[in-house]
């Protein structure tokens, strides 16, 4: 990707003049692009889920048996979604509070489509995601027509979205569901693999689609790094941040789901009160894979792996029986930790003219 | 009589991978205002970052009345005597003048109070000094861009600054209000202030500073001249290493071509009254006027950024109807390169290759289905090419650039385009005269080779009379009529005030309050 010169020479003398003489770095004896690699987030992810992978192995037997590693990758899978979603709102420079509160309004859409609609299990899950899809739109929709911040809109939104559901519901569940789609969560490929992570995969892959090969990404990123610019160079940034809420719903509604069909059940309570117990999963994968909270930059690997590792740390610790108020408590000092490696890293890169 | 009070000698500063300053030699008089001139990256920032403590040098030594200067940080600098007023403004916008002034003592008597009304009076002594009649209890942000310069000045002087730096403290101020603060510097300097000013506007230069310092890549070009003896091409010579070319184009008739652009009697919400405008195809139509006479305004309005409220625009002779800056780029072709590259002309955290592309993703996307990096670069690379964009990669971050080369990419994107209309707003804001020549022929070549219709923005008199066909001023948001460009300094230049003074003769009751204070506020 860096590497322009190498695929075609440079054509200009400028260009020429400056690729005999590369940025010095300070670490001299590699060369800047491996130190890039070996400084990316992404990499130092990697590093510490091997880490901890080996740690709990050791200290726990349970930790490598295919129940454990079963159950972790299911809800791996659950929590990288969660994290796509708050990603694609975070690129945008904004925050979307309300990613719990819409994912169980979709569940919850989707258990009544289902069991009291009738509807075959895929038409449920497509209609839940269409409702997904406006109530994000409908966040966007407010924030650029008020101007106000994202994070305003979306903590009123959060409540408003949740008491709607719950009156809907009557604070009921759905748990006559159609055995197809409640078999789909607890399916064991090859005995380990739970199919929702082949789903997350796949999503991870036509995400970085869409923000490396589509218009509308590049437009998102485009905006999200600097609104003023994006719309003086002929963008519409109003568009532009309905899409990704509308994004953000989507995505926020297909974690309701697969939770729905892990469960077998449609529950109002899955996420916690308003949805609060998503947030932190939801800000850690985007957060430790180096997704800028400032928006205009993203990384869908390092979403996926970040969420992955908040997964690993918290089976492994549990498994640790540590008790499960500690575990919150260390995802907290991660995300503190992520934050604070974070920006030596980038200072590094910067002062040796790595960026 | 000729004492020096100031010297830095022999200062070295290597940043890694760039040697910033070799041994470069500066001595300062007593009351007397010195020119520190260089082009971008010749290092004239570093200098003075060293001097005001904020960098440490490599080699060398200063020296403050004969004796040796350590530096540890900004404070020291400041308590030693040595002020700076930099670019970029540092005041705080919802503070009152006179905590601006004395922000640094306020915080040094801890949990006292603050006498507000002795801290005025203290404030006022200094801005009667400056000739600044404004009360001190007045937030900053309520004040002109040349006022809040002012204020800065104060601010160091309050601070008992022997020796002042001066970092291009005109760029954005108009030429009434240059003279304002040229006024004071002379003043300051009779009262015994050593200055040093940072300029790119070589005019001033000559006008105000008694002796001169030229940096050429890192090293002197020449050290401490006296200005008497040294003309223009002097000065260039000693800056870029060569004589400035002065182009010498023959005055071009447009008066045939098509109409690209026309605006009939229009008014928009941020203030412009029954405008009237037109620019031909290859034709380039200057817009001059003080700052806060309402062009940038005008050319956000043109672009469907600011609501129109009344009177026609015309895009290639048929009426155009543009809502947002989409619909400018688009359906009508309307490019627009911004004086705030920073901030509206360029997405500084992205790379080259992306900020080029934006104009064309729209475009290109729609004959496939992915958009590939690959693409886009074999549509873009060869404006970037022929703009000569130093770069070793496209994948570099505009924000690595010099500012000339951001300037070429924020130019880059719109030939991408391969827009009609190209509206240009201070195209040569901060870049140095080599870029500036060459962004010049740019121009000139695009209206020639291209049919673009030019509408150039600019403050610039020696730009304007370089590079239009015709000139067209405006004043308070209202045109007030144009000239064709006979490209004779002396006379333009006299044609062009006399079209702003009109106004002040026409209409001696308009208050200066017309202009929007918004307006004024976010230049």
């Amino acid at each position: 990707m860096n590497n322009v010169s190498s695929t075609q020479p440079p054509t200009s003398d400028a260009m020429r003049l400056e690729d005999e003489s590369p940025p010095r770095t300070g670490s001299s004896r590699l060369g800047p692009q491996l130190t890039r690699l070996l400084l990316s987030n992404e990499f130092g992810l990697l590093a510490l889920i091997i880490l901890f992978s080996v740690i709990f192995a050791l200290a726990t037997p349970g930790f490598t048996s295919s129940f454990s590693l079963f159950a972790m990758g299911r809800t791996a899978a659950v929590n990288i979604i969660i994290g796509f979603s708050m990603m694609v709102v975070i690129v945008s420079g904004g925050l979307n509070l309300s990613v719990g509160s819409i994912g169980v309004c979709v569940a919850m859409a989707g258990g009544w489509l289902m069991q009291v609609a009738g509807v075959p299990w895929y038409l449920g899950v497509v209609g839940a995601l269409v409702l997904g899809a406006m109530i994000g739109a409908l966040n966007g929709i407010m924030i650029v027509k008020t101007g106000l911040h994202s994070f305003i809109i979306t903590l009123a939104t959060m409540s408003i979205f949740f008491g709607v559901m719950i009156f809907l519901t009557q604070a009921g569940s759905f748990r006559e569901l159609p055995p197809e789609y409640v078999q789909f969560g607890r399916m064991k490929i090859n005995g380990v693999v739970s199919p929702l992570l082949i789903v997350t995969l796949l999503i991870g892959v036509v995400l970085s689609v869409f923000f490396r090969l589509t218009t509308s990404g590049r437009r998102l990123l485009a905006a999200g790094a600097n609104p003023d610019a994006a719309e003086l160079s002929g963008i519409r940034v109003d568009r532009t941040i309905i899409l990704c809420h509308a994004l953000s719903g989507v995505l926020a509604g297909i974690a309701g789901l697969m939770l729905v069909s892990r469960t077998g059940a449609a529950i109002p309570s899955m996420a916690g009160q308003l949805g609060q117990d998503w947030l932190l999963p939801a800000f850690l994968g985007p957060v430790l894979g180096g997704t800028l909270l400032t928006g205009g930059r993203a990384s869908v690997l390092g979403t996926l792996l970040g969420a992955f590792l908040v997964t690993l740390l918290t089976t492994g610790l549990l498994l640790l029986q540590v008790g499960a108020f500690w575990v919150q408590t260390c995802l907290g000092l991660l995300l503190l930790a992520a934050v604070l490696i974070d920006l030596s890293r980038r200072t590094y890169l910067a002062r040796h003219n790595l960026i | 009589m000729n004492k020096v009070i100031f010297r830095a000698a022999d200062i070295s500063k290597s940043f890694p991978g760039v040697k910033a300053l070799q041994q470069v030699n500066l001595s300062l008089n007593h009351g007397s205002i010195h020119a520190l001139l260089g082009e971008n990256g010749a290092g004239k920032s570093t200098l003075i970052k060293i001097i005001t403590g904020i960098h440490r040098q490599d080699h060398g030594k200063l020296m403050l009345d004969d004796q040796l200067l350590q530096l540890h940080g900004p404070h020291d600098a400041i308590s030693q005597g040595i002020g700076v007023v930099h670019q970029e403004r540092n005041l705080i916008p919802r503070f009152s003048v006179s905590e601006n002034i004395f922000l640094e003592s306020l915080g040094n008597k801890g949990q006292t109070r603050i006498d507000y009304r002795a801290m005025h009076e203290k404030a006022r002594v200094w801005l009667d000094m400056l000739a600044l009649d404004v009360d001190p209890a007045t937030p900053v942000n309520r004040l002109s861009v040349a006022q809040m310069q002012l204020v800065e000045i104060a601010k160091a002087l309050s601070l008992k600054s022997k020796v002042l730096l001066l970092d291009e403290p005109t760029a954005s101020l108009t030429s009434h209000e240059t003279d304002t603060l040229f006024s004071v510097l002379h003043r300051l300097r009779d009262s015994g202030v050593s200055l040093v000013f940072v300029s790119h506007k070589l005019e001033e230069v000559q006008e105000i500073c008694d002796q001169v310092t030229v940096l050429r890549d890192g090293v002197n070009a020449c050290e401490s001249r006296p200005m008497q003896g040294l003309d223009r091409q002097d000065i260039v010579k000693l800056m870029i290493g060569r004589s400035e070319q002065i182009p010498d184009w023959a005055a071009r008739a447009r008066s045939t071509s098509g109409i690209a652009l026309e605006l009939q009697d229009v008014c928009t919400s941020s203030g412009h009254r029954d405008v009237n405008l037109q620019v031909r195809r290859a034709e380039i139509v200057g817009l001059y006027g003080l700052v806060g006479a309402g062009r940038t305004e005008l050319a956000k309005a043109i672009l469907g950024k600011d609501r129109i409220v009344s009177g026609t625009i015309e895009v290639d002779g048929s009426p155009a109807t543009i809502s947002n800056v989409a619909d400018a780029v688009e359906k009508y072709h309307i490019g627009y390169v911004s004086e705030d590259r920073k901030q509206e002309g360029l997405i500084l955290m992205h790379s080259i290759i992306e900020n080029v592309g934006i104009t064309v993703w729209q475009q290109l996307g729609k004959a496939r289905a992915f958009l590939t990096n690959r693409t886009i670069r074999e549509h873009v690379e060869p404006y970037i090419n022929k703009l000569e964009v130093k770069t070793p990669s496209l994948n570099q971050y505009v924000n690595n650039l010099s500012g000339g080369n951001q300037q070429k990419v924020s130019v880059a994107k719109w030939l991408a385009a391969g827009v009609h209309v190209l509206i240009i707003d201070e195209p040569s804001v901060g870049i140095d005269i080599k870029t500036k020549a060459y962004l010049h022929e740019l121009i000139r070549e695009l209206a020639d080779t291209e049919d673009t219709a030019i509408l150039l923005i600019s403050s610039d008199m020696p730009e304007m009379i370089t590079l239009a066909d015709r000139i067209v001023v405006m004043n308070d948001f209202q045109v007030m009529g144009d000239i064709v460009n006979t490209r004779d300094y002396a006379t333009m230049s006299e044609a062009i005030m006399n079209l702003i003074h009109r106004k002040q003769a026409d209409k001696p009751t308009t208050p200066q309050t017309t202009p929007q204070p918004d307006n004024r506020a976010a230049l």
